[in-house]
């Protein structure tokens, strides 16, 4: 009874984001701008390396969600003030974080279907390769929305936000073997971006599409990795809409 | 009785301390948000960084260096649209220029320069490391910092013209990152033009970015070009610029009625 009253509402919510989103038809568009800009980086520079950006833009993409996830809450508390009215309502905070989690998710599907379509064109994948990127697309939306739900509640401005998001972006998002192959990562450096949520995404992905090779063991960590992170940063994600659900 | 509409306008203090005083706003937004003096300074090498990994030729480097320093100003353009759609939307600020005796001109210079601050630690740092790559001439550096001038003026008027026009704070990710990453990556900034298929060669020559990266590449010794065509790039520079300036100034919106 407990847990499906935490729940409360979630449907109702989950559904306005879709359509508010899908209002912001220009956001959605500009959000395959910055992949978009890398891959076309990648096509003109060396486009040997194309299907593997290709995956890393599919992962960023996902990653960005979470940005995207920070500027709506963040837009929804400080500037329309509408966080209290929510949460004044029978909608439960953890159906508040999930619903505009879940609703980016939703809305910003699209773009990351046209890549994938592009994919598989140009290096169709194994069943195998698709389940992989799949469940590694949504681990990494776990994870991106938490820290983009987070970060969101810390600031008090939308201006000071920016910053820690480009930050996220491009310390996650540009910098790992995200958009490039793991094999060009230094050998004392790939043991940390294997833990990395999102490299570690784009690792097992191109090891599954055969477009990498990784040893057995590298797998493994990427894979531990990044299911415990998502599990354990949504599970925390939920908590924490739990605790910020009202300003002190 | 004297009110405030009595005094007459012109007889108010017109400059002195207005440059010092949107300085100060910019160091500030500094000191208050360490993130902000962070990612202007970490942007350009986590890019050349992701550069480094897809292309192989060392030789590349130092002209890539030259064109993060370009890069890094063409960014000020997007901070400046921010900045100015957060003065003007959510804190009003605007409402309170337009009321002053600071005039839309010092108001575009205003949100420009302290938004440069933010930037220079970045430029500074990739200037010493350009130094350290390659040896720069006189010529060479004072045609690199009169096109990170250029470019700074011309980015950040773009910035504040177009954030003139949003109605919500919502539009100014999707509106700045359409702007700035578009024009960030049809310019040649990374790499010598030659490197880009001929369509693409013909958009980028639209842009003043690409003038100021082939007259700065040419200038340093990046790229043979000739004098005569160093002068051309210059002077499409100073047209592309000009045509820009003229654009912003018709689409910037000063007063909201």
């Amino acid at each position: 009874m407990a847990f499906g009253l935490r729940w409360s509402g979630t449907r109702v919510f989950l559904a306005t984001e879709i359509r508010v989103q899908l209002h912001e038809w220009l956001a959605i568009v500009m959000g395959t701008l910055t992949p978009g800009a890398l891959l076309i980086f990648v096509a003109v520079l060396a486009p040997g390396l194309l299907p593997v950006t290709l995956i890393g833009a599919l992962v960023y993409s996902m990653f960005l969600i979470g940005q995207r996830v920070l500027n709506e809450a963040a837009y929804i508390r400080i500037d329309h003030k509408l966080n209290e009215l929510y949460h004044a309502s029978p909608l439960s905070p953890e159906g508040y974080f999930v619903g505009i989690a879940g609703g980016m998710l939703i809305a910003y599907l699209p773009p990351s279907l046209l890549i994938l379509a592009i994919l598989e064109v140009l290096h169709p994948l194994s069943l195998l390769a698709i389940v992989t990127l799949a469940a590694c697309l949504l681990a990494v939306w776990a994870v991106s929305s938490t820290i983009g739900y987070v970060v969101s509640t810390m600031f008090k401005d939308m201006k000071t936000i920016w910053p820690y998001s480009a930050l996220l972006t491009n310390l996650l998002g540009v910098l790992p073997p995200v958009f490039y192959p793991f094999s060009k990562v230094p050998v004392e450096w790939r043991s940390l971006v294997l833990v990395l949520p999102t490299s570690a995404a784009a690792v097992l992905v191109n090891a599954a599409a055969g477009l990498e090779e990784v040893t057995a063991a590298q797998g493994g960590l990427a894979a531990v990795a990044l299911a415990v992170e998502a599990a354990a940063l949504f599970a925390f994600g939920i908590y924490w809409a739990r605790r910020t659900a009202r300003e002190r | 009785m004297i009110v405030a509409t009595d005094a007459e306008l012109r007889s108010q203090p017109q400059r002195g301390r207005v440059l010092p005083a949107w300085a100060f706003i910019g160091w500030r937004w500094l000191w208050r948000s360490p993130a902000a003096a962070v990612v202007p300074l970490l942007q350009p090498f986590f890019f050349l960084y992701f550069l480094s990994r897809i292309i192989t030729d060392p030789r590349l480097f130092p002209l890539q260096v030259a064109g993060a320093m370009l890069f890094s100003t063409q960014n000020i353009g997007s901070w400046c649209l921010a900045d100015s759609a957060v003065f003007r939307i959510e804190l009003r600020l605007q409402d309170i220029f337009v009321a002053s005796p600071h005039d839309k001109l010092h108001y575009l210079f205003g949100v420009a320069f302290s938004n440069l601050i933010p930037a220079l630690p970045a430029i500074l740092l990739l200037g010493v490391i350009l130094g350290m790559l390659t040896p720069v001439p006189l010529v060479g550096w004072l045609v690199l910092a009169a096109c990170i001038l250029m470019i700074w003026i011309l980015y950040a008027a773009i910035g504040i013209a177009v954030s003139s026009r949003l109605r919500s704070q919502r539009e100014i990710w999707p509106v700045g990152t359409l702007i700035f990453t578009l024009l960030g990556i049809l310019s040649p900034l990374y790499y010598p033009i030659s490197f880009l298929p001929p369509v693409w060669r013909e958009f980028a020559r639209i842009l003043p970015a690409t003038y100021a990266a082939l007259l700065v590449q040419g200038a340093l010794g990046f790229e043979s070009a000739s004098t005569e065509n160093l002068g051309l790039d210059a002077g499409l520079l100073v047209l592309s610029t000009v045509i820009g300036l003229i654009v912003a100034w018709s689409l910037y919106r000063w007063r909201e009625s």
